[in-house]
């Protein structure tokens, strides 16, 4: 088998980004679907306020997290084809030369979306285990009669069966398209390194900040998961804030959690490959005799305007989202806060993103300094 | 002058050591050209790891005039080895997504050399400079290794089978610009083949097996790399 389940456990942060999605898309599908079911039932106009309000906040809630979320997965997904083929390009270059067709060897890639199908499964089954709970939240000031939580399996298979089987078809005909790459190339592991700028631009340039601006150029997609992680952490941490006073404590605790989970999780998978990736690169330059701090600012030290640029988005769609949330979802419901962009809010995430994101940083740089001599010679 | 002491080296645990250098002992002399030979696993690159300080010893001392390398922290391990070593591997080692003019830089910006284009010019790639590695052949990329590690102007080169990756006539090509440059710099030289011809071109011949020195030849006659057989 060319890619089996120890692949695709590497797609870990798939399955984490899925499992939170499905996780926020059940909790809000599962109870608009069951408080319609009652909708007759409510018959004051506060309920029936309220009961518009929720279910458009659980269609925004379930569009946006799960769009977003599920745009990030695709992304993560294809770069992880794109990736696997690069550093297997010998092992799929013999097969192809064998006279494997594309397609013989892509539909293998199906594993991957198993890591889809792990997470969704984990994030249904966890909302459904949180639904009773959630259902009491979403009814504390008793507007609606009492709500059971039902199981409906359109959901199940909406938020569980679709989006693996659509990553599963995915990974084999993103796979499929990648590797109608030439066997002598694949062979060779011969990537498309060409620079993005002029030679004339960077000619004069000292090597260390050519070799930022490279790793950076060379690794596009570790560009968006780093600013993902900075944009989850800045969006879901100052959302979080906001919601104890515009929802419950709770919710606020959920946000919190989901965010900071995501935003660990891109952060250490995002900067683990990055490591992973220039190993040879790192180890070569400390042969030669570069301090490690050289080795790491060069490496590392690329990405982080990107994750100030992932955190000024955050907070701009944080702001953007409760903006519309209260003035349009909510227009019509009493006792909503008045909302305004909160700057102490910003400024106490601010503060904890950065020693964070440097704490993290630091930990890679470590990293670097444990690599070993040797493992440029290991080949 | 480079004084190997009692050098040795083992790896695997306890039960299931392999020592590769059996107290090893040899001097170096400055602006030598020294081949070390020997059939596979019988210890020759070890030995050249450990001497030019990406490997620590077991025990033994490896001393580059006054300095100790084996005494050395890491930090200054790393200041010494870009102060005085050059590197030539095998495999080249390029790094794929730079240019052939940022490769070199690598090594010339550590030395602060600015003519670094100078030794581009020596290896003959002087027309190839805006390429990236994998546009170049392998000899091409191998001549770009040997100016990279040049460009850092080091006192002593280590060369770990340079031409095991190439063909005959590559192969005496990239010798040839090594020699070249051995005699107008006066680098120290150490490479490790298994290529007994090759060792013609040394100064100092020596012969490893399972882990020991078995000879130590001088070559009066050294002969250049289009001399040799292959």
């Amino acid at each position: 088998m060319v890619v089996g389940i120890k692949d695709a456990l590497k797609l870990i942060g798939i399955s984490i980004i899925a499992c939170c999605a499905v996780f926020v898309c059940t909790l809000f599908l599962d109870y608009n679907i069951d408080i319609a079911a009652m909708k007759n039932e409510i018959t004051t106009a506060g309920g029936i306020t309220m009961y518009n309000a929720i279910v458009s906040t659980g269609k925004v809630v379930a569009a946006v997290s799960g769009g977003c979320l599920a745009i990030t997965s695709v992304i993560m997904l294809l770069f992880y084809v794109k990736n696997y083929i690069d550093t297997h390009g010998r092992e799929l270059g013999i097969l192809k030369a064998l006279g494997y067709s594309n397609f013989k060897i892509a539909k293998h890639f199906w594993v991957f979306g198993s890591s889809v199908f792990v997470g969704c499964a984990l994030g249904y089954g966890l909302a459904f285990l949180y639904l009773p709970s959630f259902y009491e939240l979403q009814n504390a000031e008793h507007l609606f009669p009492e709500i059971k939580v039902q199981f409906h399996l359109s959901v199940a298979f909406l938020l569980v069966g679709v989006p693996a089987i659509s990553f599963a078809a995915l990974a084999v005909i993103y796979a499929c398209f990648r590797l109608k790459t030439p066997v002598l190339d694949l062979l060779k592991e011969k990537c498309a390194y060409k620079a993005a700028v002029s030679e004339k631009e960077t000619k004069d340039m000292p090597f260390l900040k050519e070799l930022t601006r490279s790793t950076v150029r060379s690794r596009k997609s570790f560009v968006f998961f780093i600013a993902f992680s900075a944009f989850c952490f800045s969006a879901m941490v100052q959302m979080s804030m906001s919601m104890t006073d515009l929802s419950s404590k709770e919710m606020a605790v959920m946000i919190l959690t989901i965010g900071l989970i995501l935003a660990f999780m891109t952060l250490f998978l995002s900067l683990s490959s990055v490591v992973k990736g220039n190993t040879k690169t790192i180890a070569m330059m400390r042969v030669f005799g570069y301090k490690h701090s050289d080795c790491s600012k060069a490496v590392l030290g690329g990405y982080r305007p990107f994750s100030y640029i992932g955190f000024a988005i955050g907070t701009i769609y944080q702001y953007a989202l409760l903006k519309i949330m209260v003035t349009i979802v909510f227009a019509d419901v009493g006792n909503v806060p008045e909302y305004s962009f909160d700057f102490t809010a910003c400024a106490i995430t601010l503060g904890l993103f950065i020693p964070t994101y440097e704490i993290a940083m630091y930990g890679y740089s470590r990293r670097i300094k444990k690599l070993p001599l040797k493992s440029v010679m290991l080949e | 002058m480079i004084s190997i002491s009692d050098i040795e080296k083992s790896y695997g645990n306890a039960g299931n050591k392999n020592q590769v250098l059996k107290r090893i002992s040899l001097q170096i002399t400055d602006g030598d050209f020294v081949v070390i030979l020997g059939a596979s696993g019988s210890g020759k690159s070890t030995f050249l790891n450990v001497i030019s300080g990406l490997e620590r010893p077991d025990s033994g001392s490896v001393i580059y005039g006054t300095t100790d390398i084996t005494k050395l922290s890491d930090g200054a391990l790393t200041q010494f080895r870009k102060d005085n070593i050059g590197f030539i591997f095998q495999q080249y080692y390029l790094l794929p997504n730079m240019t052939v003019e940022k490769n070199v830089r690598m090594g010339a910006d550590l030395a602060g050399n600015r003519e670094y284009r100078e030794m581009i010019t020596a290896v003959g790639l002087e027309d190839k400079t805006g390429k990236y590695p994998g546009e170049l052949s392998g000899g091409e990329q191998q001549r770009v290794s040997v100016a990279r590690a040049l460009a850092k102007k080091p006192k002593t080169l280590f060369l770990d089978e340079p031409t095991g990756a190439l063909d005959e006539q590559t192969g005496r090509q990239v010798l040839d610009y090594i020699c070249r440059l051995h005699k107008e710099y006066g680098f120290t030289i150490v490479m490790v083949t298994h290529n007994q011809n090759i060792a013609e071109m040394a100064n100092t011949i020596i012969k490893m097996n399972s882990g020991k020195i078995a000879a130590v030849y001088t070559n009066e006659k050294q002969k250049t790399a289009y001399e040799i057989g292959w």
